[in-house]
């Protein structure tokens, strides 16, 4: 019996392929079962490096082209994201773990790469968001269901602004408006908030929300200090 | 007293299709309440209280399994929810009796269906009609009629009228005048059903409330009038003192759930229930990284663009990145041409949007459209030519309705043969793979699952463009499949029916499960064939050929599949017996709207019987895929015997669902209660069957993912 457990043991050991594809499908395979059996995955420690450095205009330096900083809402996931794609001035931001966002005048429009990603955003009112004085207006957010069909929330949102407030960044600290997004769906709300160099349209730090499954996410617009 | 038996019986259906098939991580499912009900399931598998059935639904969608034990009876139930108003189950039973046929029991297969006529309203309740075991040998055969109405925050309330084993007790005369007695059938060897039995004589109510104590919590009261008659009449099964059952339901998860019972004052019984709904992936939309970010033409012009001469290494690549594989490009005039493998994404629309993105990327600022054909990989065949106009993809990527937008701009062309006319494809000709192999069978009496645990070896290699050889070596090493006590069927030559031989002869030696040459034509445009020619099985030897017509912008497609085979010895080696047998089989695809698709086969089957076989499936749209399929053919019922024709029950589930990376891997499953000699096919690996390869780059594929296009 002995003799035949360690046969039963010997291909789980040794399985193997000379196809890469299929190695990588036989390690998905069986961290099915790993993540059933191991436990919960969410009490992994999910601090990353990046979130422990000191940011300052020196450790800015460092980048020879422009980026934003993107940080999870409790600030322990932090990553760099550099900007590749610019279509009709609405530009995505690639992270180097493979996260995309993509802004249009600084709110956030779509995203890749999360679980549940933002595909696209019909907000019609956008351009004059932070110009002009509105009443309630609406945002329809765009996901895509687990058939591959969209799955559209509507929200009815408030946009509140308060100036002149203090806002610490990198080691600077400066006057910035800000403005409260405050968005109501009959299931999910959410709470953005914009800070603005006053009198502009440049949105320097930013809390917006993602998806249901992937909530908010803090952006920090690093470039808007960067020197070239 | 559950004995351990009943226990380890339990436990190995739940491990089996929780951790080999259905097992995921809830960590990200935050919807799941819409998508799974397990609290909803009764004794029977189907919406119900304990035993008795309630005019309720489940989710669109929701699978699920569950098995009951309690008095000496167990019953494991798959059931599933087909449409918004229909549910289907497939059940396998222990029932004691006096007149049990395995050591005072019998072991019983079932169908079920269910079908909510009405929803529920303000003021009436809802209505359901249902017959259970309507196919087979009839132990739980019964029909009923049941209307359930909410009272108030938390109580529901049904009651409802049964027939045949449901009017048991407290029966009374038939309300639609049909007679006191329930017209008898002549069940014979099962698997066959008669309109007139349906709720023929007495009937008798039942009656259930149960109490929603909180969110993870039901109370459940029931009087049911199942006399279980069989159960009663054996010191195995249970001692019935009352009407009443009573139930606690408990909600251990959004998709696992217990009961706890006690039956008719006497038993206790346990249920467990996991169910799963394909709508509902674990993960989403998945891990995928973000794709390449298009630049509008005006930034493309300022960053300048990739010389024409690095263009193949460019691409070839930021392809590679994405587990797409270049073979050929080509830049005439406004036009970039690229002929591609991919053998990562399911989602074929995304993988054409990624292509999409890189060449938008990186072609010169002249080139207006992508021709972009697809090469399957395992055939070498093109398939498919997807154009894509630059502009359009570029000018479509954030817009609401970007997806249809750029939708109405793409072309999907079959190739013509000219085009892949000498063209040699740069594929690694060795390829080979050593993993552990797990086989199981189902529904023999004398041991309900038997199993092996072994390795599986695979080589192939790739002779030319169009040719392959390609074998597999298999050894199980521990296990019960070399144990089978049933005999083969007799009536007709036993082409299937006699496999429990080779899983005895072989034991725990190594056996040739397949070596072929596999030879893949195109004569056509839209025609693909494929010869095989070896060890196509365990059981069989011989040659085969396969040819489908496949039209990309046609939901349809036609197969003709022919073969002459020769039984192989029991030892899996490369001897044989001396039994040949010739097949022909035609075959109707159709993909239908609203995503089901069916097969419809006819023609001679192994065994030289003639018939059909119809597969309906349910296609989920993320590589889900449930159906069923039944085989009938000129063998009378009862001489194919126990279960009268071939039928069984189909899962396919797509790797990429459970982990939420791409991947084209799958696990195909087939449920199927008997294994006869009427209807039997050959059994290749199901790489070797064209018509799937084809029409997952067929226009309809593109179409109905399109939305993905942009992910």
């Amino acid at each position: 019996m002995k003799k035949l457990f360690v046969l039963f043991l010997i291909p789980f050991l040794l399985s193997c392929s000379s196809d890469e594809l299929m190695e990588s499908e036989k390690k998905d395979y069986f961290s099915i079962y790993k993540n059933l059996i191991v436990s919960d995955s969410n009490k992994k420690s999910t601090e990353n490096q990046l979130a422990k450095q000191n940011k300052n205009s020196k450790w800015l330096s460092k980048f020879n082209q422009p980026i934003i900083l993107i940080s999870s809402a409790d600030e322990k996931i932090q990553a760099t994201l550099v900007a590749l794609g610019n279509n009709q001035e609405k530009l995505t931001w690639v992270s180097a773990d493979g996260i995309s966002l993509t802004f249009d005048n600084g709110v956030l429009i779509a995203t890749r790469g999360y679980t549940q990603d933002l595909m696209t955003m019909r907000h019609k009112t956008l351009k004059t968001m932070f110009k002009k004085r509105q009443k309630d207006y609406k945002k329809t957010h765009r996901y895509l269901n687990g058939e591959n069909d969209y799955d559209d929330i509507t929200f009815i949102c408030k946009l509140s602004k308060e100036v002149n407030r203090n806002l610490k960044i990198l080691e600077y600290s400066l006057m910035a408006d800000k403005y409260t997004e405050s968005c109501k769906s009959p299931r999910y709300f959410y709470d953005n908030e914009y800070y603005l160099l006053p009198k502009t349209n440049i949105v320097l730090k930013s809390k917006q929300w993602i998806s249901p499954s992937n909530q908010s996410f803090f952006s920090y617009n690093f470039y808007a200090f960067q020197k070239f | 007293m559950l004995s351990l038996r009943y226990i380890f019986f339990f436990l190995v259906i739940f491990s089996y299709f929780y951790f080999g098939y259905f097992g995921k991580n809830n960590s990200l499912a935050d919807q799941k309440s819409t998508f799974e009900k397990p609290r909803m399931l009764n004794n029977f598998g189907m919406p119900g209280s304990i035993d008795t059935p309630t005019a309720e639904s489940f989710p669109d969608g929701q699978f699920s399994a569950s098995s009951a034990i309690f008095g000496g009876t167990i019953r494991t139930n798959l059931s599933f929810q087909i449409s918004e108003n229909i549910t289907a189950a497939f059940r396998y039973s222990r029932i004691p009796s006096v007149s049990g046929d395995h050591r005072g029991y019998f072991w019983d297969r079932s169908f079920d269906i269910h079908y909510r006529a009405f929803k529920e309203k303000k003021y009436l309740p809802s209505i359901a009609i249902g017959l259970r075991d309507f196919i087979g040998t009839g132990l739980y055969s019964s029909e009923y009629i049941v209307a359930s109405k909410s009272m108030g925050k938390g109580i529901k309330i049904s009651a409802g009228l049964g027939w045949g084993r449901m009017a048991g007790t407290n029966s009374f005369s038939n309300v639609f005048g049909r007679g006191s007695d329930r017209t008898e059938v002549n069940v014979g060897v099962g698997g066959n059903f008669t309109l007139d039995h349906f709720f023929s004589g007495k009937n008798s109510p039942f009656l259930s409330i149960k109490y929603k104590l909180n969110d993870k919590i039901d109370l459940i009261g029931e009087l049911s009038s199942d006399s279980y008659s069989h159960e009663t009449s054996s010191s195995k099964g249970l001692v019935r003192k009352s009407d009443l059952n009573i139930g606690i339901k408990y909600q251990l998860a959004s998709d696992v759930g217990i009961m706890g019972t006690l039956m008719h004052g006497n038993s206790v019984g346990v249920v467990g229930i996991l169910a799963l709904n394909p709508k509902n992936p674990p993960n989403k939309t998945g891990f995928e990284p973000a794709p390449m970010p298009i630049l509008d033409k005006a930034t493309r012009l300022k960053t300048g663009y990739t010389n024409k001469n690095d263009l193949f290494e460019v691409n070839d690549r930021l392809l590679q990145l994405d587990g797409i594989k270049l073979l050929r490009l080509n830049l005439i005039e406004n036009r970039l041409i690229v002929d591609i493998v991919d053998r990562n994404y399911l989602n074929v629309a995304q993988m054409i949007g990624r292509v999409a993105r890189i060449l938008s990327k990186t072609a010169p600022s002249n080139v207006d459209n992508f021709n972009i054909f697809i090469v399957d990989y395992s055939t070498g065949f093109y398939i498919s030519e997807v154009r894509i106009d630059r502009l359009s993809l570029e000018k479509n990527e954030l817009l609401f309705e970007g997806a249809s937008l750029l939708w109405d701009s793409v072309k999907i062309h079959n190739v013509p043969n000219e085009y892949t006319k000498k063209k040699k494809n740069s594929f690694t000709p060795l390829t080979w793979s050593f993993y552990p192999d797990v086989d199981i069978m189902l529904f023999d009496p004398h041991a309900p699952i038997r199993w092996s645990i072994g390795w599986q070896s695979n080589l192939e290699y790739r002779v030319g463009e169009s040719t392959t050889i390609s074998g597999s070596l298999k050894q199980p090493i521990l296990g019960t499949m070399d144990d089978v006590k049933r005999g083969p069927k007799v009536g007709l030559p036993n082409v299937r029916s006699d496999f429990m031989y080779y899983y005895r002869d072989i034991g725990n030696s190594i056996y040739l499960d397949n070596l072929t040459i596999d030879q893949y034509i195109k004569p056509f445009e839209n025609i693909y064939g494929v010869i095989n020619l070896g060890y196509l099985e365990m059981m069989y030897m011989g040659a085969r050929s396969e040819i489908i017509w496949k039209d990309r912008n046609k939901p349809y497609g036609f197969g003709l599949d022919i073969a002459k085979a020769r039984k192989r010895n029991t030892y899996g080696d490369f001897g044989l017996k001396n039994e040949s047998y010739s097949t022909y089989l035609a075959s109707v695809y159709y993909d239908l709207p609203n995503r089901w698709n069916i097969r419809l086969d006819a023609g001679k089957y192994l065994a030289g019987d003639y018939g059909t076989t119809l597969a309906v499936a349910r296609d989920f749209n993320n590589g889900w895929e449930i159906g069923a399929y039944a085989t009938l053919t000129d063998v009378s019922f009862d001489t194919f015997g126990e279960g009268s024709f071939d039928k069984g029950i189909t899962l396919r589930a797509p790797l990429s669902w459970f982990t939420g990376k791409k991947s084209q891997g799958w696990r195909n499953t087939i449920i199927s209660p008997i294994r006869g000699d009427g209807g039997a096919k050959l059994e290749l690996e199901e790489n070797k069957y064209l018509f799937r390869k084809i029409n997952r780059y067929g226009e309809n594929a593109f179409r109905k993912n399109w939305k993905r296009v942009y992910r």
